[in-house]
């Protein structure tokens, strides 16, 4: 018996090895470097670097652009967090049911996810084009061409333009997960509610939202961590501009490592990027511990 | 079962390690073989050049074997390659690449032994083989760092078919430019597009042509050199205010400040704009969307002033420099391959093979593809040339300077309120102590 543990104990760690160590040089390894860096002045282009001990991160405490662009990453998290989460849930609690627009909507929710960040931005490039985009047809074809507009290039509209790209993409996701979630719910415990009375909206908020919480919960902490780590799609549609006005943490980042070669900087900024989605989503996992259904029964 | 899947996993893990024992062998081959190894940004002028030309050295020096690679974002991976001191022979990092810290951190060799040498084929020095006002763009303390090969001018484009079928001429001044706009505007095509998403256009189209005209060449150089004020100068001021005008008169093309290159430059090859600032890559970057016919793209200086100071024939030009790192492993080599690059006869069939001028004197004096006569011609008449060098010297005036100029092209800010921002952003670069300083010198 012994034996066996033994051997099967020495079994799993030759399972486990390989990813491990992976983990440890490609992950661990980089981020304990990453603090190393953020302590020095290096141009990234030689192995010359000087010591400033928290001279970035005191200039980081003092930096608008910064503040500026946690401000855009907040407002993807709130603004696109909000409308991506409300579509998902209303969205997956439509195609629950099994009729055939509910077919056709479960064989495409998906698309937007599963084609690249890349394609997905360069396709609302043209959706926004200004001389040939689909909204300003869109808008002539109602009537309402006056209000066709330079939505990427105008400093006021260029934030909710790239938001509502945001939104697109991370909705089908967040569907999937709400209908997963939605599936696990069962039957019984809905028709029970509807004999009780509870019917449409009510139903919803005190029978399906609190049996969904687990899921939800999870839906958050993923958006947390997609709003804050936003680079891809705001570096194609706009690269932070027209002038900063959507500008997020990581486009600064880039912006301070590779154009102003000063990665010691650049690599505090994705410091503080760490602690600020660490905090945010341990911050929301704190608020969403309690399962409204566990403190019920 | 158990013993047969454990196996299973060490082979696995075997191979895994094997693989990655290989791919660093093969690597260290490539060093061992002595390859003249030269790494090269991938634009639009490709790299099939630069291989044929490593083709035919190593025919012309038996014995030396010479390897060129690259891709459009190289400058990422040079950066690697310069930290771990395994830099290439010779590189070309492209225009992604922040040159001059390169140099400050000793990563090249100075060029100026090579340069004072017998150039590939004929006596003489090196160095008068090349234009000197484009050679001494690659200096810094006296030194020669960087060398030019292909160089760009910038100015305004327009399709001669469209102006002859309208009865329109390039303007040459201010006032002929707000006359021919409202002409193009009531023929209901948009008169101007620009590059919005990236102010650098914008910069090179129409603020800097404009203060060089308003206030001479010198308004122009004293902002590079970060003389107080220099940057909210009256020069910038009208400068600015000119670009507002336009603005406010809608000769821009409506959306263009939200566009890409591509973009806006899509939107003149296929005439529903007729005017727009550039490089003299429009033509190659834009090879593949040119209309099949009837459409001539020509090249004219930007606009000057009515009244204005500044000499009408100072134009705009900038290179992309190739380099010798400190550290590579064979200089010799390098230089030499790139001498023979650089020796009149590969340098015209430069400019004949890729539509672009070269630094080397006389490479013009081929069959010119019609769209560069005018830009070679203003090239040859110019008295003196300006080059925007202070985005590569400090960078973050760089930025700074690009984002007040959406601001400005988004009518955020005044031209007043733009050049306080310029002058502030100056202001930083004049504090800055960890950037060493460049001079424009005349």
């Amino acid at each position: 018996m012994r034996t066996n543990n033994r051997g099967r104990a020495w079994f799993v760690a030759g399972f486990l090895a390989p990813a491990t160590l992976l983990y440890a040089v490609f992950v661990v390894l980089p981020v304990c470097q990453a603090f190393q860096i953020s302590l020095y002045r290096w141009r990234g282009i030689s192995e010359q670097k000087t010591f400033v001990g928290l001279a970035n991160f005191q200039r980081l405490a003092g930096d608008e652009v910064f503040r500026q662009a946690l401000g855009h990453n907040l407002a993807f998290l709130l603004a696109g967090g909000a409308l991506t989460l409300g579509l998902a849930m209303a969205i997956a609690h439509a195609i629950h049911g099994n009729g055939r627009w509910a077919r056709v909507i479960r064989g495409v929710y998906l698309f937007p996810q599963i084609i690249s960040m890349v394609v997905v931005a360069v396709l609302w490039m043209f959706v926004y084009n200004p001389s040939f985009g689909i909204l300003k047809a869109s808008l002539q074809s109602v009537g309402l061409g006056r209000f066709a507009m330079d939505w990427l290039g105008t400093p006021g509209t260029a934030l909710p333009a790239v938001l509502v790209t945001f939104v697109w993409h991370a909705v089908g996701f967040h569907i999937m997960l709400f209908s997963a979630g939605l599936r696990t719910i069962p039957a019984e415990v809905q028709e029970a509610a509807t004999l009780d009375g509870a019917d449409g909206m009510l139903r919803f908020r005190q029978v399906t939202l609190p049996m969904l919480f687990p899921v939800l919960r999870v839906a958050i902490v993923y958006m947390v961590i997609g709003a804050l780590n936003v680079f891809a799609l705001v570096y194609l549609m706009t690269v932070g501009g027209p002038d900063r006005r959507t500008e997020v943490m990581l486009t600064y980042l880039y912006e301070q490592a590779f154009k102003h070669s000063d990665f010691g900087y650049g690599t505090a900024l994705a410091v503080a990027n760490l602690a600020v989605v660490m905090a945010l989503s341990g911050l929301a996992m704190l608020l969403l511990r309690r399962d409204p259904t566990e403190a019920k029964a | 079962m158990q013993r047969w899947i454990r196996n299973a996993a060490l082979a696995a893990s075997a191979v895994y390690l094997a693989l990655g024992a290989v791919s660093c062998g093969s690597k260290r081959g490539a060093e061992k073989a002595g390859a003249l190894n030269v790494a090269a940004f991938k634009g639009g002028y490709g790299l099939d050049f630069f291989e044929d030309a490593a083709k035919e050295f190593e025919t012309e020096r038996p014995g030396t074997r010479v390897k060129v690679w690259g891709n459009p974002r190289v400058w990422e991976q040079l950066r690697p390659l310069f930290v771990a001191g395994k830099p290439p022979d010779l590189t070309y990092p492209g225009w992604g690449m922040d040159h001059w810290p390169l140099v400050y951190e000793n990563q090249l060799m100075p060029l100026d032994e090579a340069l004072a040498g017998k150039p590939w084929s004929g006596d003489g020095k090196w160095a008068d083989t090349f234009e000197p006002a484009l050679l001494k763009l690659g200096q810094h303390d006296g030194k020669q760092w960087m060398l030019p090969y292909f160089y760009n001018i910038n100015g305004w484009w327009y399709d001669k078919a469209l102006f002859a079928k309208h009865g329109w001429t390039p303007p040459k001044t201010w006032s002929e430019l707000l006359a021919l706009c409202a002409k193009i505007k009531a023929a209901g095509i948009a008169p101007i597009t620009y590059q919005g998403k990236y102010p650098y256009y914008a910069l090179h189209g129409f603020l800097f042509p404009w203060v060089v005209s308003a206030g001479g060449i010198q308004a122009f150089d004293d902002m590079q050199n970060l003389k107080p004020g220099a940057w909210k100068s009256a020069a910038v001021i009208r400068a600015a205010s000119m670009i507002r005008e336009l603005a406010d008169k809608g000769y821009f093309q409506s959306g263009s400040n939200g566009m890409s290159h591509t973009e806006s430059q899509m939107e003149f090859v296929n005439g529903r704009a007729a005017m727009i600032p550039c490089g003299t890559w429009l033509n190659s970057e834009m090879r593949e969307q040119l209309p099949k016919s009837g459409f001539e793209m020509a090249f004219f200086l930007p606009p000057t002033l009515d009244a204005g100071i500044g000499d009408p024939t100072n134009i705009d030009i900038g290179i992309e420099p190739w380099v010798v790192p400190s550290k590579g492993k064979n200089h010799g080599t390098a230089i030499d391959f790139y001498k023979y690059m650089t020796s009149l006869p590969k340098a015209k069939q430069f400019v004949e093979r890729k539509g672009t001028l070269t630094a080397i004197k006389g490479s013009d004096e081929v069959k010119l593809p019609p769209f560069l006569v005018e830009p070679a011609a203003a090239f040859r008449a110019s008295k003196a040339i300006w080059s925007v060098e202070y985005i590569q010297w400090y960078p973050k005036l760089g930025t700074a300077s690009q984002n007040a100029t959406a601001a400005l092209l988004a009518g955020t800010v005044t031209p007043q309120e733009y050049a306080e921002r310029l002058e502030a952003a100056a202001e930083l670069a004049r504090k800055d102590t960890e950037t060493p300083r460049h001079t424009v010198t005349r």
